[in-house]
């Protein structure tokens, strides 16, 4: 049995008419067979080659015919489990459902100036903890919560950061690639035991770059689900219009999800919107922009139409600080794309953009994810909740429903209390020191910190873990990624009685 | 038996169901149970709820629910002690209601039902009551402490009218008077005389205790 998260009860949003869907699908189709994509990756040319392609290896560019692409997507799952640690926890993606994620955060913040700063190795851990004790956080995508941590060099950092949330959860976890990261990766999950989603971002416009393919291939030998996203700025790497956007999007993440499907048929695949309008004034992705959340919509609308499960990975505010700006952000950003028919959305924690990420945020994006869960599970009708009967027993005033047995039971099924919003009144709230949603969070965190108690790994996997760490290391050493005196720091990060936990 | 009889009692309470409180408080006057008897498990009862609902595990529901199955009792139980001449221990005698014109019912159930929690007697004269009746109440139940609750602006000016009636009627030294509801403050409650404000329930069982000094 897969984890509960939500489901979606009602029809989706269309944003689209069917004459749109059909423009932007014909428009994507012509994309992909007379402009084509650039592929870096010579294997990946030649698949798609005898698969019926044209293929310019002098250009590296790869032109998909209409028909191929079409079969593809038939051939790719609508719905798929995807394996956590703990059995319980692995997810249904598509269809209805509707789960959340951790976002991914380069460092940390300062809780009193706001200011980033680098995560250390506890805080790091403390927040892959916090991710797993949050009920409504059912995946940990890559670089979830720290890009790095102190004392790690930068060739580790997705490695580390994988280790944390394999000790630290046993929900569903994501992994990125970068320098051949993905092979230890996997290597790790193999000697594990478990299953790991992988990642495949390709390069706007219209390119896959040789690593990024690299991954793809690694990832289907393995077996293993992979996310395919692409990341483009509206304006920049894809076109300023919305239609247009969704074309190039589309293109990239087809491309990368025609090859999946020629190396192994019926591949588990998740295709991702992650497209921002440029902030023409700084040139920054535009992180909460109302604009992306029309995308989403859009994007959503026709990947619903390929029947393949959506990822939304976009709740990134630019706002620095859970202030009024956070909050719309990211509430319009997860209403948008649940109400689109995103299966997975990666929201918690990100304080702003992908550039800090904070556990008292997770927390506070917690309720959001219950308050916006709790409309996708939209309203049940039946006998029982038209209460027509209930309503002759209570009458006109002064009958009042509060003391029925009706109300004991359905409040709690219908209602979402959430955990850290003020909701005391005035005396109340005065007495008890004016706390905010802010203060309740922190209290939360601490909370957590001292109750939750990760499941740890079997000193076999833990051992396993450790050495395929430890021949990372050496790897990257040999190769020179690492220096001399970044790995004599590194040790040095490792001395602490409570590694790897601090 | 008699254990069974008041634990049913307790249970019915707990569980929110009146039928079944009335029904155990008919079989303890049949088995001639001592009646005091049946009042502290009912106060045991009640007590568990309004502790649940002050550590946020309760909620309203609960709370007017086991309310509703208490009151459903009491008559009854009440009946009995009387008949046999018996003494209920209390921590003081509670009228509580809200004022004439107000139609607010919850946050005095609220209150009533954490007063009973407590240890007082508290007898709940309802909603929209008007200065008269407050009056008439006092009397009856011989009260130690009048509780008063408006939740509009329109109606808090009727508290300052039942401390002037019973002014009139010469029991304002009778008895203390506690205020809450949306529309009180201290400020308005100092004004008009009153002994005590609260703005929670809970902090309305403080304050009841306070006021009569226990």
């Amino acid at each position: 049995m897969a984890l509960k998260g939500f489901t979606r009860n009602f029809k989706p949003l269309e944003i689209l008419t069917e004459e749109q869907v059909e423009a932007i699908h014909r428009g994507t189709l012509e994309v992909l067979w007379v402009t084509g994509v650039r592929v870096e990756h010579e294997r990946a040319l030649k698949l798609f080659e005898k698969n019926g392609c044209k293929v310019d290896y002098d250009e590296m560019r790869v032109r998909i015919p209409p028909a191929l692409v079409e079969e593809c997507i038939r051939k790719a799952p609508s719905s798929f489990h995807a394996e956590a640690r703990d059995g319980k926890k692995s997810l249904m993606l598509g269809d209805n459902n509707f789960y959340f994620g951790g976002a991914p955060g380069l460092q940390s913040v300062d809780l009193d100036t706001w200011e980033p700063r680098v995560a250390t190795r506890k805080e790091n851990y403390d927040s892959v903890t916090v991710l797993d004790a949050l009920p409504n956080v059912h995946f940990l995508c890559p670089y979830t919560p720290y890009f790095g941590f102190e004392g790690v060099p930068p060739c580790m950092a997705m490695l580390e950061s994988q280790a944390a949330r394999i000790r630290n959860s046993t929900k569903c976890i994501c992994v990125g690639f970068s320098n051949d990261s993905e092979v230890f990766a996997i290597k790790m999950a193999q000697a594990l035991g478990i299953e790991i989603m992988g990642t495949c971002a390709t390069a706007p416009p219209l390119a896959m770059y040789r690593d990024a393919a690299e991954s793809l291939f690694r990832f289907a030998e393995a077996g293993f689900p992979l996310r395919i996203l692409s990341g483009q700025v509206m304006g920049g790497t894809a076109p300023a219009t919305i239609a247009g956007g969704v074309i190039t999007n589309n293109a990239e993440v087809i491309t990368g999800l025609v090859l999946a499907q020629l190396i192994r048929p019926g591949m588990r695949v998740l295709v991702k919107d992650f497209s921002h309008p440029m902030n023409m004034n700084t040139g920054a992705p535009g992180f909460g922009s109302i604009v992306a959340c029309l995308h989403n919509a859009a994007s959503n609308q026709i990947f619903r139409k390929y029947g393949v499960p959506i990822d939304n990975a976009t709740c990134y505010p630019n706002s620095k600080m859970p202030d009024y700006q956070c909050g719309y952000e990211k509430a319009l950003r997860v209403l948008v794309a649940g109400l689109s028919g995103a299966n997975l959305l990666l929201l918690h924690g990100s304080v702003h953009g992908e550039l800090t990420y904070h556990s008292v945020q997770a927390i506070l994006d917690d309720d959001l994810a219950g308050m916006v869960g709790r409309f996708m599970e939209g309203i049940e009708v039946n006998n029982e909740t038209l209460a027509v009967d209930l309503i002759e027993e209570v009458g006109p005033i002064p009958g009042y429903f509060l003391n029925k047995e009706h109300t004991r039971k359905w409040w709690k099924l219908e209602q979402f209390v959430p955990k850290v919003a003020d909701s005391l009144t005035y005396p109340e709230w005065m007495n008890t020191g004016k706390k905010s949603c802010l203060d309740y969070a922190k209290e939360r965190m601490e909370e957590i910190l001292t109750t939750h108690q990760p499941i740890p790994l079997t000193p076999s996997q833990e051992e396993d873990l450790e050495r395929i760490l430890e021949e990372a290391r050496r790897y990257y050493k040999e190769r020179g990624l690492i220096s001399e005196e970044e790995m004599a720091t590194y040790r040095e990060s490792m001395k602490s009685p409570n590694y790897p936990y601090e | 038996m008699n254990v069974e009889v008041l634990e049913n009692l307790k249970k019915a309470i707990i569980e929110y169901d009146s039928e079944g409180a009335a029904s155990w408080a008919k079989k303890v006057v049949q088995d001639r149970i001592d009646p005091t008897k049946a009042i502290d498990v009912m106060t045991v009862a009640i007590r568990q709820i309004g502790d649940g609902f002050s550590r946020g595990e309760l909620f309203l529901p609960d709370l007017v629910g086991a309310a509703d199955a208490m009151s459903a009792a009491t008559p009854i139980i009440e009946e009995e002690i009387k008949r046999v001449g018996a003494r209920r221990e209390s921590l003081g005698t509670v009228v509580i209601g809200t004022v004439y014109g107000d139609i607010h019912t919850i946050g005095k159930t609220m209150v009533a039902t954490l007063l009973q929690a407590d240890g007082f007697v508290v007898n709940d004269l309802g909603i929209n009551v008007t200065a008269e009746n407050f009056v008439e109440g006092i009397k009856k139940y011989n009260a130690d402490i009048l509780a008063m609750s408006s939740l509009m602006t329109t109606t808090a000016p009727e508290q300052r009218k039942v401390i002037e009636t019973l002014k009139k009627e010469s029991l304002r030294d009778k008895v203390k008077i506690m205020v809450g509801g949306g529309a009180i403050t201290q400020e308005f409650a100092d004004s008009i005389g009153a002994d005590g404000y609260e703005p929670t329930a809970v902090g309305a069982m403080k304050l009841a205790k306070r006021l009569v000094g226990k």
